[in-house]
């Protein structure tokens, strides 16, 4: 029984330790993340889940940054990170000049052999990186001299920069190149990586705790914050209660409004919202009945109050969508040319085209009801709650509409297959235009519901030869209103992202493609390096 | 007594193996691709052809069912599709989390379930057998899920008396001394446990004090009595001595119980344990992840039944010779 | 008196069972009348307006975040419950009485395979397999969920009744029958069953409480009868979004759960005490 005082002392000091989740001074430069999911695997080219790439992405750096505003076209969209410049001596090359300071956190340099083999790397079937398409415009990259990657290109495009920076980050060749290709993914390096970012690895406790350190020898400056702990809670609720609790300090997006409105009402965090890469659609199947008809699409889409769609199940967190383009995209623009909403209007073109109400106030055409079925995941709760408010707008309608909510890997089999009427589907975009092509160009695997419109081409190939931003926005509004005219989806909701964020943190500022992009300048409050702005 | 065992032992691995295969078999008969990055983003048609390639999930059926049998005699889990490294190691990470937050559970609910039966059989009519009957009875009648969200809104979010979520405290964890580190991980434990152990506990009470009265009347305690013993030590000696065996076989035969809990009560608490992995690895289609947590789940139970099988041989030799 | 008749009496005598059973009527028909009357459990009057209102004269349990009724849709989720957990609990007994007399009677080897692939099978883990089938099944109608939760439910039940024949086989009144030449099924229905009915009975209502909070704890995850069916469990889910700031969403659908579960278990507890007066102490 000796003991248990001792076991008390101990208790008071966990309690205790608990309550101040960071004491100004021991830890006061210690952000813990709540995630809702772990990582994968922490090796950029095969990371794919959120965590895993929010990791990753501060443990390796890349050749050149984004700046806030995502202008991926100009040259001054970006600016250096390991690349201290670059030029294009012609069309098909950049060589990018790497910055002498940058070292890998075991002290070997970070040299032009490393981007050489990262390029490799990402292309190897072996490595099966999902990124790897995006880089295909690329033909090889070459080492000119230790400090200088030279970039060649297989055809001139305005986005060549962003393609040669954005994908990739950079590798340690000296520490990965004896391990083949195949298994690059599940070496000790993938778990433990050793990198050359503002961060370092500390520790990764499977499904619980992902830990990393700043890194103070980091070549572009020390991060303001000493250590990130990413804590790994799976059901929402439970992760906001960390953040309420004083147990996490960071989410990076409160996905459903009643979280939302949780967080709103508490002190020690707050919301920060940033525009998101998501837009959320109803995509029709144009190969099939009744959507290979462009005027019952549109009549669908003009029958759909997306504002109400949009209030009632996003509340103020989201906007209407202006189209196949999300907020974060520099072509996005609140006066892109939409459907209006007029079920008047809608009623008459499927009048028109013969659907005409009958006793029931059901529509249908020579005995076929006009009805479709709407796939819906079951793992997202909006799309669930937007489809519901949606079949009764098509009831009033007189259109029936089932809802099928099914398992998402289920959806994605069946969306791809071409198996279905239509879908609610939501779409992550990347910064550059390009993504619009991914969706809705002719042959492009997930332009699911099968559009092809030649005006459309037409008019994406004016708009991917325009050279600069300025040149390029009025083209690719033109691009995004022919696919508002032609339907091919109904473009509903753009979710506005909201970081939870605790106060006690100063100079928070988020890139909307990924939130921690710029985590280096964050600072707790108070702290010597705010004090001395 | 040992060839009973081992005829046990050997009906535990023939059926571990019927779990594997039925698993295996349903897992991969599944429509749905295993999937690639999160629901929001979609790997491109290729690089998932790819992705099943390499996996070998192209080949016919049988061919893989071979392939994974012959890997699995040499001891191979295979590898994650998701996580990218071998079963073995994720399995490794997270058993030992649920056999605690488990096993802290079952051994609660057992004390917790054999005190409430011993307090109700010693009053046996009175109004704590009463009252405790309620309670038993109502705990035994909740979601185990809803019990987990209410005690986490409760004593985490409201009170603050406990943390959340998690297994150990962020940042500071690794700082304390080994015992500030235990105590860490007690206190995380806590409520994850006792939304098993509640219910779990109110089920063993109902049995036990069914089981208590009926050993009270039972005739050797009846002399007992006669020899003028107070109550209290008939039930303490004789009672509950009588009352270990049917413990065992109810603890044997609550793993089934506590697996499943173990899905709902680790995602609510972010407990990093079996029922996490097991319920990522469903959604995510992770074949070898599924198969090898059946595998897993299929030894603990038979483990289990195993246990009971011998508590009830050891305490009623009758029963040997039935089997 | 014959002994159904004393079962009865002794089950009538004890009070809180009674009361179990009445509430099991009452509660079923509450499922079967209840959603005639109540609102359309699927229609949202108003989404913008009528969130997560508090319980009112025009909504008595409130609404959800669909603006849906909250009383409506708990009415239409205890059919799914009592569905599930009745169904499945009988079907469940069912196969598993079935296997059990097959095993009692057949000869040694067909008991022994039957037994040994009941021991097997009470080692699945049955979540793990309900988990996987419904994660799989794109929208399994109730049918189905009461078929594979009977189908992953009857092991214990056989191994029951296959122990109650064993020892009803060499009983006295057994053998005289065999002597009489009365033929095998007569004996099986007129001594057998009724013998094997109580065990059965017991373990089929006690096993639908259980069942109703596994296919709850399914629904909670999504799983087994989807959304926007509603179901108690995926009411839950509803509703642990907006626990605090409308707990009677998913307030609501728990304590319909756990009263629902309790009034079975004391009706079963009081079966089990009127049908084998051993165990009522």
């Amino acid at each position: 029984m000796r003991l248990l005082p001792a076991v008390f002392a101990a208790a008071a000091i966990a309690a205790s330790c608990e309550r101040c989740a960071a004491p100004p001074g021991a830890a006061g430069g210690t952000m813990v993340i709540a995630a809702t999911g772990d990582a994968d695997v922490l090796l950029p080219p095969v990371t794919s889940l959120t965590t895993g790439i929010n990791v990753s992405d501060l443990l390796f750096c890349r050749l050149a940054e984004l700046k806030l505003g995502l202008n991926t076209i100009d040259d001054s969209g970006f600016r250096p990170v390991l690349a201290r410049s670059w030029e294009h001596p012609d069309s098909l090359t950049i060589v990018f000049r790497l910055d002498p300071r940058a070292r890998w956190q075991d002290g070997a340099p970070v040299t032009a052999a490393d981007v050489a083999y990262t390029f490799r790397v990402y292309r190897d079937p072996a490595v099966n990186a999902p990124l790897a398409p995006f880089l295909a415009a690329i033909d090889t990259v070459t080492a000119a001299d230790s400090l200088t990657a030279v970039f060649r290109f297989r055809r001139w495009y305005p986005e060549q920069l962003y393609d040669a920076t954005y994908h990739m980050r950079i590798l340690p060749r000296h520490l990965l190149d004896t391990i083949p290709a195949a298994r690059l993914a599940t070496a000790p390096f993938a778990r433990a990586p050793v990198g050359d970012g503002p961060y370092r690895f500390v520790s990764w406790r499977t499904g619980a705790e992902i830990t990393l350190a700043g890194d103070t020898a980091f070549f572009l400056g020390r991060p303001g914050l000493d250590r990130l702990i990413w804590r790994i809670v799976p059901e929402l609720p439970s992760a906001v209660s960390q953040l309420l609790a004083g147990e996490a300090d960071a989410m990076e997006v409160i996905p459903a409004r009643g979280q939302l409105e949780r967080v709103q009402q508490a002190r020690n965090v707050r919301l920060v919202p940033y525009a998101s890469p998501f837009y959320g659609a109803i995509v029709f199947n144009l190969r099939r009945p009744p959507f290979a008809d462009r005027e019952v699409r549109r009549a669908v889409a003009m029958a759909v109050d997306r504002q109400t769609v949009v209030r009632s199940v996003f509340g103020p967190f989201a906007d209407v969508a202006a189209g196949a383009v999300s907020p974060m995209q520099w072509i996005w623009s609140d006066s892109i040319r939409q459907l209006p909403f007029d079920t008047a209007a809608a009623a008459r073109m499927l009048d028109q085209r013969g659907w005409r109400r009958t006793a029931g106030g059901a529509r249908g055409r020579a005995g076929t009801p006009l009805r479709f079925t709407l796939l819906v995941p079951t793992s997202s709760q909006w799309r669930q709650q937007a489809a519901v408010i949606v079949q009764d707008e098509m009831r009033r309608l007189g259109v029936e509409l089932h809802i099928e909510p099914v398992e998402f890997t289920v959806m994605e089999r069946r969306t791809t297959s071409g198996d279905f009427d239509a879908a609610l589907v939501s779409r992550t975009t990347d910064p550059s235009p390009a993504s619009v092509l991914q969706w809705w160009s002719p042959g492009a695997g997930a332009n699911i519901g099968g559009f092809a419109d030649s005006a459309f081409q037409a008019l994406t190939a004016t708009a991917l030869r325009a050279r600069t931003r300025a040149e390029a926005a009025p083209r690719w509004r033109r691009v995004l209103e022919r696919l508002n005219d032609e339907a091919p989806a109904v473009f509903l909701v753009s979710p506005r992202n909201e970081a939870a964020i605790g106060t006690r943190f100063a100079d928070v500022t988020i890139r909307p493609d990924s939130w921690l992009a710029t985590v280096t300048e964050w600072r707790v409050a108070g702290d010597r390096g705010a004090a001395g702005r | 007594m040992l060839r009973f065992v081992a005829r046990r032992l050997a009906f535990a691995v023939v059926s571990v193996a019927a779990v594997v295969l039925v698993t295996f078999l349903l897992v991969h008969a599944a429509p749905g691709a295993p999937m690639l990055g999160t629901p929001e983003t979609i790997a491109s048609p290729e690089v998932v052809a790819r992705q099943r390639a390499l996996f070998g999930l192209d080949r016919p059926l049988p061919e893989q069912l071979l392939r994974y049998a012959v890997n699995l005699a040499r001891g191979r889990l295979g590898e994650s599709f998701v996580l990218h490294r071998p079963v073995a190691d994720v399995l490794a990470e997270a058993v030992p989390n649920t056999l605690l937050l488990g096993g802290t559970a079952l051994l609660a609910s057992l004390l917790l379930g054999l005190a409430a039966a011993a307090a109700q059989a010693a009053r046996h009519h009175t109004r704590t057998d009463t009252v405790l009957g309620v309670v038993t009875l109502v705990f035994y009648s909740v979601p185990v899920f809803w019990l987990g969200l209410v005690l986490l809104l409760v004593f985490g979010e409201h009170l603050h008396w406990l943390p959340v979520a998690g297994m150990t405290s962020a940042a500071i964890h690794d700082r304390l001394p080994p015992l500030g580190r235990a105590l860490d991980v007690a206190r995380h434990l806590v409520l994850p446990a006792a939304s098993l152990a509640l219910v779990q506990a109110a089920a063993f009470a109902r049995f036990q004090r069914a089981a208590l009265l009926e050993t009270l009347a039972a005739a050797h305690i009846r002399s007992a009595r006669a020899r003028g013993l107070p109550e209290r030590a008939i039930l303490l000696r004789h009672a509950l001595r009588g009352a270990l065996a049917p413990t065992i076989t109810l603890a044997g035969l609550s793993v089934p119980y506590f697996l499943a809990g173990s899905v709902l009560i680790e995602s609510i608490f972010g407990w990093p344990g079996l029922g996490r992995v097991t319920y990522d690895a469903i959604f995510a289609r992770d074949y070898n992840v599924i198969t090898a947590a059946a595998l897993v789940a299929g030894v603990l139970v038979a483990l289990g039944n195993l246990a009971a099988d011998v508590a009830v041989a050891v305490a009623d030799p009758r029963i040997r010779v039935d089997r | 008196m014959s002994p159904w008749r004393l079962a009865a009496r002794r089950f009538a005598r004890n009070r809180p069972a009674v009361r179990g059973a009445a509430l099991v009527a009452l509660l079923a028909l509450a499922a079967l009348v209840g959603p005639l009357f109540a609102a359309d459990p699927l229609a949202q009057p108003d989404p913008v307006r009528l969130q997560d209102r508090p319980p009112s004269a025009d909504h008595l349990m409130g609404t959800d975040p669909f603006s849906r009724d909250v009383l409506s849709r708990t009415l239409h989720g205890a059919r799914v419950s009592l569905v599930v957990g009745v169904g499945a609990a009988l079907l469940a007994v069912t196969l598993g009485a079935g296997v059990g007399l097959v095993a009692g009677l057949a000869g040694r080897r067909t008991d022994q395979l039957l037994m040994r692939g009941v021991d097997v099978a009470l080692a699945l883990p049955r979540i793990l397999l309900l988990l996987a089938v419904f994660a799989v099944w794109d929208n399994a109608p109730a049918a189905a969920v009461v078929g594979l939760i009977a189908a992953t439910g009857w092991f214990q039940t056989s191994r029951i009744v296959r122990a109650a024949v064993l020892s009803l086989r060499e009983a006295d009144f057994v053998v005289a029958a065999r002597a009489l030449g009365e033929p095998g099924w007569g004996i099986v229905r007129r001594h057998l069953l009724p013998h094997v009915a109580a065990p059965v009975i017991v373990s089929a209502s006690l096993d639908v409480g259980n069942i109703i909070l596994l296919e709850a704890g399914l629904s909670y995850l999504g799983l087994g009868v989807r959304p926007p069916t509603p179901t108690w469990g995926n009411m839950i889910m509803d509703g642990k979004d907006v626990l605090l700031s409308a707990p009677w969403v998913a307030l609501a659908p728990g304590l319909a759960l756990v009263v629902t579960v309790v009034a079975f278990n004391l009706a079963a507890d009081g079966l089990r005490d009127a049908l084998d007066p051993r165990a009522a102490a």
